[in-house]
C-alpha cells in the first residue's frame, strides 16, 4: 500500500510540474530571448508610457538611423514597483536580473548610489558632456563630484496663475513675477476677497511645497555629516511659517490626497499651481481653460539674501547600471540621444511636453514657439530658462524620510504646534530612522 | 407595533450599510464612463466615453496578455494547491501521530512570517533555479499555504472515521477513499478554498513583482500599478482596468457562493 501511495504522490508532483510546463516552456524562451539578445539590443526599466517610455522609444528611433540594428526592450515599471524590485536584487546581491539602463527618481537618485555604491556605472569620464546640463539638475544625481545619471525630464519649479482670475481681481501676471512671499501674500488675501479663489493648494502628504521654498533659497536639510538640520534651519523655519501663514489667511488650501489637490485647479477651485513644471501636464487637462493660464516664477524667500525665484520638484535622470554588459553601447546611446539630440526634443516636446534639460535644445525653434493654452506665452523657453538658474539641492540618503517627517511637522504646526517643538520632533525622527 | 417598528429601523439600518458596501463598486462603474477630469471633480452620472476609454486602455497596455497570464496563474494556483492542500490536511487528521502532529505544528508556525522576510532569500533561490518570469516561479510559494492545510484538516476531523472504515473493508486503497468518498462529501470546503486561493493568486501582487521582470509576463494587478504610475493618470480608463480586474474573481465567488458559506462554516451533509 505505501509503495502505491508514494507512487501516486510521485506521479501528483509529475503532474502539476506538468501542468506547468507550458511556463517553464516561456522561461527557456525568455532565457533564449536574453541570450538572442546581440550587443545591438539593451533592456530599461521606465514608468509612464505617455512620457518617459515615449521618449525612450523616440530615442531608440533616433540612434537606429546610426544603428539599424539597435533595438530597445522596454518594461514599464511602475516607481512603487521598481524600489521593490531594485530593493530585492540589490539586497540578494544578484545583480544579473537589472536591466541595462534604468530611469531613476532624482529625489532617491543620491540614495541608491550611496547604499550601493556598486548598483551604477560612474559615467564622469564617459564623454557624455554633463556641462551642458544645468547644474540644479545634475546634482541630484551626483555623488562625490561624480556623474551617475544622465538628466532627463525637467522639474524646474514654474508658478502658473489662472490670468482671467487675476484680472477678475484687478492684476496681471507680471504683478506675480519676481516677488516675494510677502508680497505675494498681500496679492492673495486681495484676490481671495474680490473673487473667492485661494490663490494656490498643496497636497497635505507631503512636504515638497516647504522644500521647494528653502531650495530657492539655496537652503538644505542636512549637516556636512549627513544628519539632519532641522533645529538650528533659520531658511526652513521661515518656510515653515510662510506656509503656515498662507493656509491661515486662506490664500492656500490643501488637498488631503494627490488627487484632491489636482481637482483644485483643473475643477476651478483655485487659482493657481507651485510645484515643478510636469505639473503642467495636469494643468492642461481642463481643456475648458485653456487660453486662461500663465506661467511665471515662483516668489522668493523675504529678507534672505541669497533667495532666487527658482526651485525645483521631481523629475527623473536615466543610469546605466553596472549589470549593463555592453556599456560602450548604453553609454553612446544616451549621449547622442538625451545628451546629444535636439532632434529628439523637437519630437517628444510638442507631444508628450517632455521638457529637456540638455541646454542645447531650450535653443530650438520648438522651444519658443507660444502656446495657445497658456494665452500664447512661450513657455518652453521660459522654463528652460528658470531651469539654469535654479540652485541645487541636496537630497541626501534621507530625503523620503525628512519628507514624510517635515509633513507632519507642517500639520502639527498648522493645527496650532510650536514651530521650534515640532521641528525638533521631526528631526529626532529622522534621525531615529536613520539609526542614530 | 414596536415590532414593526423595529423592522423598520432594521431595514433603514440594513439599506445604509447596503449602500455604503456597494457605493465604491457603482462609482467605479459610473466611472469607466466618464473622462478623467469629470471623475476628479466628482461627477457621479453616467457619461459617454465607456468606449474611448476602452480604446485608451487597450492602445496603451497589453491587456489581454496580461489577463490571459493572470488567469493562467490563478487557475493553475488553484488546482495545483488545492490538490495538494488537501491531500496534505487529510493526511494529517486521519493517518495522525505524534510525529505529524508536530510537523503540523511546524507548518501553522510558518503562517506567522510575512512574506516581505521571505522575499529576497526565495527571489535568490528561484533566480539561481531559473525561475524568474516562469510559471513555475509564480507558483511554487504558493502551492502549499498552512492556512489551506489546516483547513482542510479541520474539515477531515468532522469526517466519520465509520466510512473510511467500511470503504476499507470494502476494498478500496487509501487514494480512492480519499478521491471517491472524502473529495465528493467535501465540496463545500473545496468550493471555499477554490474561492479564498483564486481570489488570493488573482490579487497577488508582491511576488509577482518582484520575479516577473519581464513585460510579457506580467500581470493585471501589476498593470493597475503602472497606469497610476504616470505623471498624469487616466481615471476613466484606470477605473476600467479596475472592473475588468474585478470581474473574474466576481464570478468566481457568485459561482461557489453557496458552497462558499457553507464551506466557511464547516458544514457536512
Amino acid at each position: 500500500m505505501k509503495k502505491i501511495i508514494t507512487f501516486l504522490l510521485t506521479m501528483s508532483m509529475v503532474f502539476s510540474l506538468a501542468a506547468c510546463g507550458q511556463g517553464s516552456g516561456d522561461n527557456v524562451e525568455g532565457k533564449q530571448g536574453g541570450e538572442e539578445k546581440n550587443e545591438h539590443t539593451l533592456t530599461v526599466w521606465a514608468w509612464d508610457k505617455a512620457f518617459n517610455i515615449y521618449a525612450m522609444e523616440e530615442a531608440e528611433k533616433i540612434y537606429q538611423k546610426e544603428d539599424p540594428d539597435f533595438k530597445l526592450n522596454i518594461v514599464e515599471v511602475s516607481w512603487d514597483d521598481m524600489q521593490t524590485q531594485l530593493g530585492t536584487i540589490l539586497s540578494s546581491g544578484n545583480y544579473s536580473e537589472l536591466p541595462d539602463i534604468l530611469l531613476m527618481q532624482d529625489f532617491a537618485y543620491q540614495k541608491y548610489v550611496m547604499t550601493y555604491p556598486d548598483f551604477f556605472t560612474d559615467l564622469t569620464e564617459s564623454g557624455i558632456p554633463f556641462s551642458e546640463f544645468p547644474e540644479g539638475k545634475l546634482g541630484s544625481s551626483m555623488v562625490d563630484g561624480k556623474n551617475y545619471g544622465v538628466p532627463f525630464d525637467n522639474g524646474t519649479e514654474i508658478a502658473a496663475y489662472r490670468t482671467d482670475i487675476l484680472k477678475e481681481a484687478g492684476y496681471t501676471l507680471d504683478d506675480l513675477t519676481d516677488i516675494d512671499w510677502n508680497e505675494f501674500l498681500k496679492i492673495g488675501k486681495d484676490v481671495l476677497d474680490k473673487t473667492g479663489y485661494s490663490l494656490l493648494s498643496v497636497p497635505a502628504t507631503s512636504s515638497d511645497f516647504i522644500l521647494q521654498i528653502v531650495q530657492s533659497a539655496k537652503g538644505g536639510i542636512w549637516n556636512e555629516d549627513g544628519s539632519p538640520n532641522f533645529v538650528e534651519n533659520e531658511l526652513l523655519k521661515k518656510s515653515m511659517s510662510i506656509y503656515k501663514e498662507l493656509l491661515d489667511t486662506g490664500v492656500m488650501t490643501r488637498g488631503n490626497s494627490w488627487d484632491e489637490y489636482i481637482a483644485t485647479f483643473t475643477s476651478g477651485k483655485t487659482a493657481g499651481v507651485i510645484n515643478g513644471c510636469w505639473i503642467l501636464a495636469s494643468v492642461e487637462t481642463a481643456k475648458e481653460q485653456a487660453g486662461n493660464w500663465g506661467v511665471t516664477n515662483m516668489p522668493s524667500l523675504p529678507d534672505v539674501q541669497e533667495a532666487t525665484h527658482y526651485s525645483s520638484q521631481g523629475g527623473a535622470s536615466w543610469g546605466v547600471t553596472t549589470n549593463c554588459k555592453n556599456q560602450e553601447l548604453a553609454v553612446d546611446f544616451l549621449k547622442k540621444t538625451f545628451a546629444g539630440s535636439i532632434e529628439l526634443y523637437d519630437t517628444i516636446l510638442p507631444s508628450s511636453g517632455a521638457l529637456a534639460t540638455w541646454s542645447p535644445a531650450g535653443e530650438s525653434k520648438v522651444y519658443t514657439e507660444p502656446q495657445d493654452f497658456y494665452g500664447g506665452e512661450a513657455i518652453f523657453e521660459l522654463i528652460t530658462d528658470f531651469a539654469t538658474k535654479t540652485p541645487t539641492f541636496e537630497t541626501g540618503v534621507y530625503y523620503t524620510e525628512a519628507n514624510d517627517a517635515l509633513a507632519v511637522a507642517a500639520t502639527n504646526i498648522c493645527s496650532g504646534g510650536d514651530v521650534d517643538q515640532e521641528l525638533k520632533t521631526a528631526q529626532d525622527t529622522v534621525s531615529f530612522n536613520m539609526g542614530n | 407595533m414596536t415590532r414593526r417598528s423595529s423592522n423598520i429601523l432594521t431595514y433603514i439600518f440594513l439599506t445604509i450599510v447596503s449602500f455604503v458596501s456597494i457605493f465604491p463598486l457603482i462609482w467605479m462603474l459610473i466611472a469607466t464612463t466618464n473622462r478623467s477630469v469629470d471623475i476628479v471633480a466628482g461627477k457621479l452620472t453616467i457619461g459617454t466615453k465607456f468606449l474611448e476609454n476602452y480604446r485608451n486602455l487597450m492602445v496603451s497596455q497589453d491587456l489581454w496578455n496580461f489577463f490571459g497570464n493572470s488567469v493562467k496563474y490563478s487557475i493553475l494556483t488553484t488546482v495545483c494547491s488545492l490538490f495538494i492542500c488537501s491531500l496534505a490536511g487529510y493526511s494529517f487528521e486521519i493517518f495522525h501521530d505524534k510525529a505529524k502532529d508536530i510537523l503540523f505544528k511546524l507548518i501553522l508556525m510558518t503562517m506567522m512570517l510575512p512574506f516581505v522576510a521571505l522575499m529576497v532569500p526565495l527571489f535568490q533561490m528561484f533566480s539561481k533555479l531559473n525561475l524568474l518570469n516562469s510559471t513555475l516561479g509564480f507558483l511554487l510559494p504558493s502551492l502549499s499555504t498552512p492556512f489551506l492545510i489546516m483547513m482542510f484538516r479541520q474539515c477531515a476531523k468532522s469526517f466519520p472515521v465509520e466510512i473510511i472504515e467500511a470503504a476499507r473493508i470494502d476494498g478500496l486503497n487509501e487514494f480512492q477513499i480519499f478521491f471517491k468518498m472524502f473529495v465528493p462529501t467535501m465540496k463545500s470546503t473545496y468550493a471555499a478554498a477554490t474561492t479564498i486561493t483564486f481570489m488570493n493568486a488573482w490579487n497577488n501582487y508582491l511576488w509577482p513583482k518582484v520575479i516577473m521582470t519581464k513585460s510579457s509576463s506580467q500581470t493585471m494587478p501589476m498593470m493597475l500599478s503602472s497606469l497610476t504610475s504616470g505623471y498624469v493618470t487616466d481615471y476613466g480608463m484606470l477605473m476600467l482596468a479596475v472592473l475588468l480586474t474585478t470581474i473574474p474573481t466576481a464570478i468566481v465567488f457568485f459561482v461557489l457562493q453557496k458552497n462558499f458559506a457553507e464551506g466557511i462554516t464547516g458544514a457536512v451533509k
